[in-house]
């Protein structure tokens, strides 16, 4: 049998494809949240498979994007940092909150997207939606891990299971 | 005076004891077992016996089956069907008398009454895909399985057998005595699966152009492993841990096609009957053709063979020596390529079979990877004894004794990309590097799926890194472990848990072992000791059942290193690796007596002016330590005039004495023990680094002390700098601490882009 490895420790949770089974592809994104008290900040690094999100935006857009190719678009984040504020939606302290587009990195066959949400003095909630991708994969899992007020918390995400909720 | 003391210690600790427990619970000092995380292995080691030994080296007594195959096979491509007949030779190398033989029909899986799928939860899902729906609800189940249509002795006469799902039990007529030989018949056939609908490891696909190739593997009724550890082999096939089975010598004959290409385990003994002439005239020359691929099969034969219809057949005949599974391939669509490959005295074949689909990429990497698998796999182990090691073109992963199954196929221009060329190599590698691990170091998989993928997986690593360092770089590993190692416990099983029930199969029998591997051999044992003790290993167990503990115990054993903890901590537990560093502590010195220091000898009644001629340590911190303190240690007349009435000029020469004493108080929030790395840079740019082995945590669990005397000041510590040990929390890692994580490093560096 076999695994396909990956560079990162985000294949771990990410991907499992080609084990037993023919090719048994994982449709899986990774979203690792910490809540950093002093600074006020939300943090959010999302990653996903670069294939997965961009066949995604192809359909939405009906065009080709090449992402982490020398012909990628110019303007590629634009598609991005909308994407992700239509199936990313947190809600902080019952409030709907808007995150800062940090950046984006690629690692490997894995695009990853730095968001920030500011000024958030005390967190009493948060509640996190995602429905990235699951249009497009029947069988996505969308992993959300959160570091926040010394507790650790991980919601697995799905078709079925779009929202997390969290009070402290 | 300093023995007598001694001597009373004891008893003065004793008496007051004995007052004490008088008013007291009993149970406030708790007692325990042994709870070091360094305690002897023996307890969840199988006794060492005569087959097994201590050593973990095959005893004097190890015996092992053999079972023979003569197996005709006809391939029915118009109706998916294949149909089998075999005579079997099984011969009782054990000291014991046998009354039946458990036969696995692994294909019993997929029948319509299989007990597979019971054994899981299930839940309601909120939307089904049409041919998910028809297919799941409202069709006919796939009438897979096999169906046995003669099972007779060499007599013609019936035997008795009974199935119990994916195994089946023969009585046989008599006792199999110790050293005897049973032979019998089986005829049988089962309709094949499409294995891109149905999934599996064997099956067959359909291409856009109507062509067929078939991927045939546990399709034939085998044998299971009778040892000295488990009597039969006798869990259920499941579908996720695979396979236990004796080493024979396999006679088969496969009836396709005419227009159809083949490779399976073992060489094909009528070549020259099965090729066109040209193709055979190629496949001798290949035979010699070290330098690089050539084709045995062309891509415009293969694009003619796709286009005849026939009836004609022909058929195949294959024999393999000292196998322990046989698999074949077949389509009209394959072309072959070709690689010879010398491993020191002896030369194998590589070869790749692969579809118009699969050209592009696969020419260029599948047969040169194969070839790159065995180099290093032989470096590693031994030099491969099989003639040949074939890829095959199919969608998905999966090994057998010299054939397996990679997938790997571009878009419908042929077109891949780099996920696809990485996953190829990847898959290509691993696959071919089973045929170690565990077609001839032969593990039980059903049982230790580590065994045989965490092993290959180690390998795996090494052989990838030789074939594109940058593609493949070693410095990911073990980091790509600590995701999975800090992940929710309640998800986490030991890597010595039945490949049935973990949690991320994935990551517990594939990654973690090959992680832990990785770090015994680069940070613990050292490539030397453990290189050398991995070889023997292999070659003790090559063409044996091995078990865990042989493999522990060898370990140990070929390169006097003690062991047990690493086994304790990294395969029977789910504990991970966090060290930090607590407190650090600075010190200079000087050669007045601190105040702690007179208060501690005016309590033997020694005075100020009697403390022996000493150098003394104080701390930066402490309310004493002034700015002035920063002299030259060797300056102090004391130390100087002992070392001038001590020491030859030519000692001298090379003596230097530190300046300062650094404290460090290590913490070990993590359940594993791993060595301690640490690595300090000076002021001056410069930087050093220490290792502590693990035994360093022996007497505490949770923090340890150590001094480091310096003769320049430290400006940063880190512990495991280059993330060798799977350290969970790098939070800790440094003095002075960092608060910056990796969201905010990535904010800065794009701030500052």
């Amino acid at each position: 049998m076999k695994i396909q490895l990956l560079k990162n420790y985000l294949f771990l949770l990410l991907l499992i494809p080609f084990f037993s089974f023919s090719v048994h592809k994982y449709y899986l994104s990774l979203c690792e949240i910490e809540y950093v008290k002093e600074k006020e900040s939300i943090q959010i690094i999302i990653g996903f498979f670069i294939d997965d999100i961009e066949l995604t935006l192809n359909k939405d857009h009906n065009t080709s994007l090449k992402i982490a190719t020398a012909q990628e678009f110019e303007f590629i984040d634009n598609y991005f940092e909308t994407y992700l504020n239509k199936h990313l939606k947190v809600t902080v302290n019952n409030n709907l909150a808007t995150y800062n587009y940090i950046g984006k990195e690629q690692d490997s066959d894995i695009v990853r997207f730095y968001l920030e949400i500011t000024d958030i003095k005390v967190l009493n909630t948060l509640e996190i939606k995602n429905t990235c991708l699951i249009r497009d994969f029947e069988d996505q899992q969308n992993i959300i891990k959160i570091n926040a007020n010394q507790k650790h918390k991980t919601f697995y995400l799905n078709k079925k299971t779009h929202k997390g909720l969290l009070k402290y | 005076m300093k023995q007598i003391f001694q001597l009373l210690l004891p008893l003065v600790i004793v008496s007051t004891s004995v007052f004490a427990q008088e008013g007291q619970q009993k149970n406030e000092q708790q007692a325990h077992y042994n709870i070091s995380k360094f305690k002897q292995l023996n307890e969840e080691l199988p006794t060492p016996n005569t087959q097994h030994t201590a050593s973990g080296a095959p005893g004097y007594e190890y015996t092992q089956q053999q079972v023979d195959y003569k197996i005709d096979i006809v391939l029915d491509t118009e109706n998916h069907r294949i149909n089998g007949k075999q005579t079997i030779t099984y011969h009782n190398n054990s000291k014991d008398s046998l009354e039946y033989l458990w036969v696995q029909l692994d294909q019993n899986v997929r029948a319509a009454n299989s007990k597979g799928s019971d054994r899981n939860s299930s839940r309601s899902r909120i939307s089904y895909s049409l041919s998910s729906f028809t297919k799941n609800f409202m069709d006919k189940p796939f009438n897979g399985g096999f169906k046995i249509k003669a099972l007779k002795d060499t007599n013609g006469n019936n035997l008795k057998h009974t199935i119990n799902n994916t195994m089946m039990r023969i009585d046989l007529p008599n006792p199999l005595a110790s050293g005897k030989t049973f032979i019998f018949d089986i005829k049988w056939w089962y309709n094949i699966n499409n294995y891109k609908e149905d999934k599996g490891r064997s099956g067959f696909e359909i291409f856009e152009d109507g062509t067929t190739a078939y991927a045939i593997a546990q399709f034939y009724p085998r044998l299971a492993v009778y040892n000295n550890v488990e009597g039969w082999q006798n869990m259920q096939f499941w579908g996720s841990s695979e396979f236990a089975l004796e080493f024979g010598n396999f006679e088969v004959s496969i009836t396709t096609p005419k227009n159809y290409i083949l490779n399976g385990t073992g060489v094909i003994q009528n070549p020259k009957d099965v090729l066109s002439k040209a193709q055979y005239k190629r496949y001798l020359q290949a035979q010699t053709n070290y330098k690089k691929p050539m084709f045995i099969v062309t891509s415009e034969e293969a694009k003619t063979a796709s286009k005849e219809k026939s009836n004609k057949t022909k058929t195949w005949k294959l024999y393999a020596e000292n196998v322990r599974d046989f698999a074949f391939a077949t389509s009209p669509k394959y072309m072959w390529d070709a690689l010879a490959v010398k491993l020191n005295d002896k030369t194998v074949m590589a070869y790749s079979l692969y579809p118009e689909e699969g050209k592009k990429l696969w020419q260029e990497h599948s047969t040169k990877v194969v070839a790159n698998t065995l180099q290093v796999y032989s470096k590693h182990t031994f030099d491969y004894p099989y003639p040949q090691a074939t890829s095959v073109n199919v969608e998905m992963g999966m090994e057998y004794p010299m054939i397996c199954f990679n997938f790997g196929r571009g878009d419908k221009n042929g077109n891949f990309t780099q996920r696809t060329k990485k996953g190829m190599i990847g898959v290509v590698t691993h696959e071919v590097g089973h045929n170690y691990f565990p077609m001839i170091v032969n593990s039980d998989e059903r049982q230790w799926t580590w065994m045989d993928e965490g092993i290959n997986s180690f390998v795996q690593i090494l052989a990838l890194y030789k074939y594109d360092s940058i593609m493949f770089p070693m410095s990911k590993y073990p980091k790509n472990i600590v995701g999975y190692m800090k992940g929710d416990q309640s998800r986490l099983a030991p890597i010595m848990t039945q490949g049935e029930n973990t949690f991320n199969f994935g990551a517990n029998a594939y990654a973690k072992p090959a992680a832990g591997l990785f770090i015994l051999r680069q940070t613990i044992m050292g490539p030397k000791l453990f290189d050398h003790a991995f070889k023997i290993y292999a070659s003790r167990w090559k063409f044996k059942h091995p078990t865990p503990a042989d493999f522990f115990r060898t370990m140990e054993d070929a390169s006097a290193m003690d062991l047990d903890w690493f086994w304790r901590g990294w395969f029977y537990t789910t504990g991970n690796n966090d060290i930090g560093i607590k407190e650090v502590k600075k010190y200079h010195i000087t050669n007045k007596p601190t105040k702690e220091t007179i208060k501690i000898y005016e309590r033997s009644n020694i005075s100020k002016d009697n403390i022996p001629p000493s150098l003394f340590l104080i701390s930066e911190d402490s309310e004493e330590f002034t700015e002035d303190l920063n002299n030259k240690v060797e300056d102090y007349n004391l130390l100087a005039d002992y070392i001038n009435q001590n020491f030859s000029s030519e000692e001298k020469a090379t003596m230097k004495a530190p300046k300062y004493f650094y404290e460090l108080k290590f913490e070990k929030p993590g359940d594993l023990v791993m060595p301690i790395i640490v690595e300090f840079e000076f002021e001056d740019g410069t930087k050093e680094r220490k290792q502590f082995p693990a035994q360093i945590w022996r007497k505490n669990d949770n923090e340890v002390t150590k001094v480091f005397p310096t003769r320049k000041s430290i400006k940063k510590i880190t512990i495991d700098p280059d993330q060798e040990t799977a350290d969970v929390n790098l939070s800790n890692n440094s003095w002075p601490k960092t608060s910056e994580n990796k969201f905010e490093r990535f904010k800065r560096n794009q701030v500052k882009s």
